[in-house]
């Protein structure tokens, strides 16, 4: 599974910031492992067939307080921004530091896990570079605040400038009723 | 944990990190820009102020004094906007991973993405709180005020450790170079979410606050000390 920290648009210094951005996005998730977890060994993005390919798997989990959602494959749940409206990627700047968006390398598959419907997998293309990842129309993001696996603190909190959510294998977001 | 497993994708985002390093020279650097650990440094010191600021609302709340909800909601807002959504951003993004990368405090950074975590928690509470009806509801003030007070109990020592530990280690490993292209690129940010003079802008929302709340004045918070000289 691929996230991608802050892209700097814009001039090719910024493109320097991009790169490491993008892989201290990765090394957030593969540092040492601080702390307890349930999850040992490495990321589930596992080889392909496909030379130099990797495959980008979503799978639905039962997490605490929100019921089976979305989550990557290290069991990390997975957001909707409201302002996206399943349309396009609108969380920018500093609001990608905070929410990194669920990136698929060039060269990458998409695999829906148990659960998930792969006819509403799919990929947009990032303002800032690069592909996210996309379920029934809506940029997927994790949440750095999910320090652990199958969290979801990030569930509607109102942040950099709108709502976030939790996505049901059904495409439709956990908006809670009002 | 998060920190945990993800090797062989960071492999593979280590070597896309390859491409996109320039060999163009980076712009000089503008003397005007502060370096980005400094810029965060500066930063806190909207969020001490703030936390200041809760202080006093507390303060009146125990003294059974009316909660002003405006008072409240200013401030609450301006940690929601300024701190919440900006400042946690760039550390989330370009601090706290750099710092992993490295082996560094990895430990202390998921202490502290916990507490930005909680710290939201508590904003979205007191920003629906801080209503005429909230402040004005049976035990509406002291849930407020308790709210305050776990705010507050946590981001001092979080900002102070972040102070003289984090960003000192985040200086440490950074090149100079990419420190001086960070901070020029915080500025940038900075301005393309807030506009002009922002942060000018967010010091004289919360010093407005502070007016309102009678602590402004700095010098009233000056102790006398005759009392602690010893008698000759």
């Amino acid at each position: 599974m691929r996230q991608r920290r802050p892209a700097h648009p814009g001039s090719a210094r910024r493109r320097r910031h991009a790169g490491l951005a993008l892989a201290l996005a990765v090394v957030i998730l593969g540092a040492c492992g601080c702390g307890g977890s349930d999850k040992s060994g490495p990321a589930a993005a596992t080889e392909t067939g496909a030379p130099g390919g990797m495959t980008v798997t979503i799978t639905a989990r039962t997490v605490p307080k929100v019921g089976t959602v979305l989550v990557t494959s290290q069991d990390l749940v997975l957001y909707v921004f409201a302002p996206d409206h399943h349309r396009a990627i609108t969380c920018k700047g500093t609001c990608l530091g905070t929410w990194p968006p669920l990136m698929l390398p060039s060269g990458s598959k998409l695999a829906a896990g148990a659960g998930v419907k792969r006819g509403l997998l799919g990929s947009d293309r990032d303002p800032s570079g690069g592909r996210v990842v996309t379920y029934a129309g809506w940029p997927l993001y994790t949440y750095t605040g999910d320090v652990d696996p199958g969290q979801a603190t990030g569930q509607n909190l109102n942040l950099n400038g709108g709502l976030w959510y939790v996505i049901r294998p059904s495409g439709l977001p956990l908006i809670p009723r009002s | 944990m998060l920190l945990s497993g993800g090797g062989l994708v960071a492999g593979a985002a280590a070597a896309s990190a390859g491409w996109a390093l320039s060999t163009q020279p980076a712009a000089p650097p503008d003397p005007a820009v502060i370096p980005p650990d400094d810029d965060l440094m500066r930063e806190h010191g909207v969020l001490k102020r703030v936390l200041l600021c809760y202080r006093e609302m507390i303060s009146r709340v125990q003294a059974g004094e009316p909660l002003d909800a405006q008072d409240l909601h200013d401030a609450a807002l301006i940690i929601h906007d300024y701190i919440e959504g900006f400042h946690e951003g760039l550390e989330e993004g370009y601090v706290f991973p750099r710092l992993v990368q490295a082996g560094r405090l990895a430990s202390t950074v998921t202490t502290l993405l916990v507490q930005h975590a909680r710290g939201r928690v508590i904003t979205q509470f007191l920003l629906a709180g801080a209503t005429a009806k909230g402040v004005a509801s049976p035990g509406g003030p002291a849930r407020l005020a308790a709210a305050m007070q776990a705010f507050d109990r946590m981001y001092e020592p979080h900002e102070a450790r972040e102070d003289t530990v984090v960003f000192p280690a985040f200086r440490q490993i950074l090149p100079a170079a990419e420190l001086t292209d960070l901070g020029q690129y915080f500025a940038e940010l900075q301005h393309q979410e807030f506009g002009t003079n922002e942060f000018a802008a967010v010091v004289a929302r919360v010093a407005s606050i502070e007016q309102n709340l009678g602590i402004y004045d700095l010098a009233q918070f000056t102790p006398q000390v005759s009392q602690y000289i010893p008698s000759p």
